[in-house]
């Protein structure tokens, strides 16, 4: 028996993970409490040293120490701020008037305004509420087929993950050991083939199924020519300022990723009170929420990281590592298994626990294969965005269910994800075949060979000047000495 | 009797990516292991794996929670300002001269004095040699140049450039690279051609300088538990000693045999070698010393040992200048 | 038990308190970390000490604020067969994973994060960067916020029991309203242009 639990302690130790975490505990203390157990187990085992969690509170202190994590209580408090602030309602409505007349108009005013939010915070609960608020009694009223409605509002409220600023990216980039700069450049291009790969479809159910997407009689509008143009614009202004805010102050220098959240943050107390909606109350609100998220998604953290010391110290991670570079396929069987298994992991953890449990033991494999940390780190969230949109477990669903109308089915909103997650498979696979469409700054991890050339010394003569003091004699003796 | 079996942990403060410095451990394990039969092993875990890199190495150690470490003891600086001196000193030691100060001098006898009030033992086990003085966007002309400079610096050397009118900055690891790309700090500093290509600064701060006055010879130590170390037959303890010194010496081997084709390599890619002027130079030595002065009112210790340190740098520096620099200066100097 | 419900009380009004004033550290970090970023870039100023301090801050919001989300059941759960049961079988699973779970933990942490402090406590440590902050105040925070996690968790406990025993309502049942049903609410009146 012993023997047997020696020579297997880590897939026993994984496996049982899973149980720990079904039973319905908060997965924090759930992680931390698997940890713990076999960390115990091991001891007894002789696997182990009786000292092993000596180190829990160092590294409790490394997560406290994290500047990168930092930048988790900024965005959710812009995201919150903003929420309330009136700029999500003020674009839908404006955007929706613009589009509306047009078939399937509603639905890409949805995707534009969701993608739009989405560059300014990355609170997926946000846009959904906004969105499912606002424009599903619009779209219902004026005909949508109840489906393609709820799942584009589903769909566009969860690029606020994948579009930066997101805390997918932040906490992908902090679990990867790359900078969340380089994973928001990697990730803008895929984030907009995915706005437009949500448009195209858009625009094949206007053909193919042109009364599921109805035109809006010219009548619904309230504003026309030049007023709605005018509307437009400056209904854009405020969006497009805290897009500078936040990712325009990271790009030109003045602030770093994690301060540019900061920036943001501000710009919408500043944003809010310039539209005299910023009550004690609100600052009150968003300021409860996002200390309550941030404190939830570092005790994941801290359970994961209990949870690892105990899965390092029984070799676990050599244990992943030989299962999947064993892989038949090499680098190309090693992504698909990995996305298949993030694919249906996201059926049951949210991003959070993907991130902190999974991420750290495949990234090290991927390291191995060659595989490019910030692309692999891209993918992975492009994959993992499905996990708010899963049936029947998907957050953005949650969400869109508590704001819809009673009229609108769950399995109607259950049904209108589906071709949405399809799209974000189809994603997937473009990220594996075009690597290139992640592509980031000019950032270097020495991965381009430089041609080997001789160092020659008149480089080094000519680069600097040779002005060392000449010493005196007598002088250098007595400091031979050791007198002077 | 038989050798006893006997597993050690030692969590490294460096990350695998760091592989010339990491591989110390590794070298240290190896070599270990052979010497005692494979009885004693010693299993190495990066920074990370365990605990954190920095200063939570020689605090797991402190702890008990590994046996042993291999790391800078200048990350624990802010603990007590002597803790700088086992590592470098601006305007301190290079590697050989640290080396007969730790074998020879009293270096060995008194950083162990000091290390035995943390439960410590030392063993010199590593050594990067004179380090480059980091990456600069803007080319540094005069000491105005360093007014408002905004520098990723750590530790004792931040505290003179500070003096110089420098803003020491403490970036995030993997922000580093992009903040000096995009002009959020003016500068950075790492280790030297080798290790500082692979973070590609070269791509986005041109002016690379030498000589990094603040580690002239930055000495990285294997501690060990004294408790734990004490309980080892003394063959081990050979064993490990032997190890330490091998790892002390080819570390140093290993950087040079591998910057001079990185700084090839860097220097075709266009980079401006630059030589920090003697103005700079001065002015840092002079900062360098009210910095010993203020740290030497408020640590006993640090006023001892340090003094002990220049009393011997002076020595070595007045002998390297004689046969040593005459030999570079003309081989160098040579065309 | 009556007596235990009033000390659970006394818990929850505690973990209330301190939760509900952490909270304003969100703010206050976001104005900070925004200030060091514009001066570093407008005068060339920063220091090291306002960048420690934010993650001073940062580490008092999650550790100060863990007792009082544990309160509003705010740590996420995986309910997917939980959810299914009935309150009963969730209050039984829950007085299991405090037991079992929760309380191994908040122990480790408490008792091994003790002596983490204290060890920078009487070294007087620094930061080893120049400029920066003095380091006890923010690793004392490790011991103090598992403490107070620990002593929420046994209100949490008494609380469980009591309802088991039908002296109080299901505690897990949010009083009130959700955040998110708060902020679709909020969003629905400005949509309609009202004052919130
Ligand atoms: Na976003
Ligand atoms: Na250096």
């Amino acid at each position: 028996m012993n023997e047997f639990l020696i020579a297997n302690m880590a897939p026993i130790m994984f496996g049982a993970l899973i149980v720990f975490m079904l039973v319905g505990f908060p997965v924090a203390f759930a992680l931390a409490a698997n940890g713990i157990f076999f960390g115990l187990l091991g001891i007894h085992l002789g696997l182990l040293n009786e000292s092993l969690f000596m180190a829990l509170p160092e590294r409790v202190f490394g997560i406290m120490n994290n500047d990168t994590l930092l930048a988790v209580p900024f965005f959710t408090f812009m995201g919150l701020v903003l929420e309330r602030s009136g700029l999500a309602e003020e674009l839908l409505d404006t955007i929706g008037q613009l589009f509306g007349p047009i078939r399937g108009g509603l639905a890409y005013a949805v995707i534009f305004v969701g993608a739009l939010l989405a560059a300014t915070t990355g609170v997926v609960a946000a846009s959904v509420i906004s969105m499912g608020l606002i424009s599903l009694p619009i779209m219902m009223r004026y005909g949508y087929d109840r489906k393609i409605a709820s799942g584009v509002i589903a769909a566009s409220g969860t690029l606020a993950q994948i579009i930066p600023p997101s805390l997918v990216l932040i906490i992908m980039a902090d679990q990867l050991g790359r900078s969340v700069g380089d994973l928001y450049e990697g990730a803008l291009i895929p984030g907009l083939t995915l706005t437009a790969l949500y448009v195209g479809f858009i625009f094949l159910v206007s053909i193919f199924r042109p009364a599921a997407v109805p035109a809006l009689p010219l009548e619904a509008r309230s504003l026309h020519g030049m007023k709605l143009l005018m509307r437009t614009l400056t209904s854009l202004v405020p969006p497009l300022l805290l897009i500078f805010l936040v990712l325009g102050t990271i790009f030109i220098g003045v602030a770093t990723p994690t301060e540019g959240g900061a920036m943001g943050a501000t710009g919408a107390l500043l944003l809010a009170l310039a539209k005299k909606r910023l009550s004690w109350r609100l600052l009150r609100q968003a300021m409860d929420s996002t200390a309550k998220l941030t404190t939830f998604v570092v005790f994941i953290l801290i359970g994961a990281r209990v949870f690892s010391l105990t899965f390092y110290g029984v070799d676990g991670h050599l244990w992943v590592e030989e299962l999947l570079t064993a892989l038949p396929g090499g680098v190309v069987g090693f992504l698909i298994v990995v996305n298949i298994l993030v694919f249906v992991l996201a059926f049951f953890l949210d991003f959070f626990e993907l991130s902190f449990i999974i991420v750290p033991l495949l990234a090290p494999v991927a390291d191995k294969l060659g595989i490019d940390l910030v692309w692999f780190g891209v993918l992975l969230a492009v994959n993992m965005q499905t996990s708010f949109m899963h049936p029947p477990f998907g957050f953005a669903l949650f969400y869109l269910r508590s704001v819809a109308p009673k009229e609108v089915k769950t399995s109607e909103i259950y049904w209108g994800a589906i071709p949405f997650v399809l799209i974000q498979i189809i994603m997937v696979s473009l990220i594996i075949v075009f690597p290139n469409i992640v592509s980031y700054g000019d950032s270097g991890h020495g991965d381009t060979k430089k041609p080997e050339v001789e160092l020659s010394i008149e480089q080094l003569q000519q680069s600097g000047s040779s002005d060392a003091p000449a010493q005196k004699d007598d002088d250098l003796a007595k400091t031979l000495r050791g007198e002077k | 009797q038989t050798a006893p079996t006997i597993k050690w942990r030692l969590t490294s403060g460096f990350p695998k990516s760091l592989d010339t410095i990491y591989g110390g451990a590794e070298v240290l394990a190896k070599r270990v292991k052979e010497l005692t039969g494979g009885k004693f092993q010693i299993q190495v875990f990066a920074a990370g794996e365990l605990v954190p890199g920095g200063p939570a190495a020689l605090d797991a150690v402190q702890a008990g929670t590994v046996e042993c470490c291999h790391t800078c003891s200048y990350y624990s600086f802010g603990k007590e300002p002597t803790f700088a001196i086992g590592s470098a000193l601006p305007f301190g030691m290079d590697c050989r001269q640290a080396n007969a100060w730790f074998y020879y001098g009293n270096g060995q006898k008194l950083m162990d004095e000091f290390f035995s009030n943390y439960g410590l033992q030392s063993f010199p086990g590593g050594n990067t040699g004179t380090q480059m003085g980091g990456w600069y966007r803007k080319e540094l002309t005069s000491l105005d140049d360093i007014k408002g400079l905004k520098f990723r610096v750590a530790g004792i050397a931040g505290k003179v450039w500070a003096k110089l009118g420098a803003v020491p900055q403490q970036i995030p690891g993997g922000d580093i690279y992009p903040s000096l790309e995009k002009g959020t700090i003016d500068a950075a500093e790492w280790v030297g051609p080798y290790d500082d290509e692979k973070l590609g600064f070269y791509k986005v701060a041109k002016n690379y300088y030498y000589p990094g006055w603040w580690e002239p010879g930055l000495v990285i130590h294997f501690f060990v538990a004294k408790k734990e170390w004490d309980k080892l037959p003394a063959e081990y303890k050979a064993a490990f000693e032997a190890a330490a010194f091998e790892a002390n010496v080819t570390m140093m081997a290993e950087y040079d045999h591998k910057n001079p084709a990185a700084l090839s390599r860097l220097l075709s890619s266009g980079v401006k070698l630059r030589r920090f002027s003697n103005e700079i130079m001065q002015a840092a030595q002079k900062a360098s010393q009210e910095v010993y002065a203020e740290e030497s009112a408020k640590s006993p210790a640090f006023k001892k040992i340090s003094e002990d340190y220049f009393k011997y740098a002076k020595v070595q520096n007045a002998w390297f200048s004689i046969a040593e620099a005459s030999m570079a200066q003309f081989l160098h100097g040579a065309k | 038990m009556e007596a235990l419900l009033t000390f659970s009380r006394l818990i929850d009004a505690l973990t209330e308190r301190i939760g509900k004033a952490t909270t304003w550290l969100v703010m206050i970090v976001a104005l900070i970390s925004a200030g060091n970023a514009s001066m570093r870039y407008s005068i060339n100023w920063s220091s090291n000490a306002l960048l420690e301090i934010q993650w001073y801050l940062f580490s008092a919001i999650f550790l100060l604020c863990a007792g009082y989300t544990l309160m509003k059941n705010e740590h996420v759960r995986i309910d997917i067969i939980s959810g299914r049961l009935s309150a009963q079988s969730r209050a039984w699973i829950d007085i299991f994973g405090f037991v079992f779970f929760f309380f191994p933990m908040v122990y480790l942490f408490v008792s091994l994060g003790w002596p983490f402090f204290m060890m920078s406590f009487s070294g007087g440590e620094m930061s080893s960067n120049a400029g920066g902050l003095i380091r006890w105040p923010v690793k004392i925070l490790l011991p103090v916020g598992f403490a107070l996690l620990a002593l929420q968790g046994v209100s949490e406990l008494i609380k469980r029991v009591a309802f088991l025993r039908g002296l109080i309502a299901d505690p897990t049942e949010k009083e009130g309203i959700s955040a998110e049903e708060q902020l679709a609410a909020e969003i629905a009146a400005t949509a309609r242009g009202e004052r919130v």
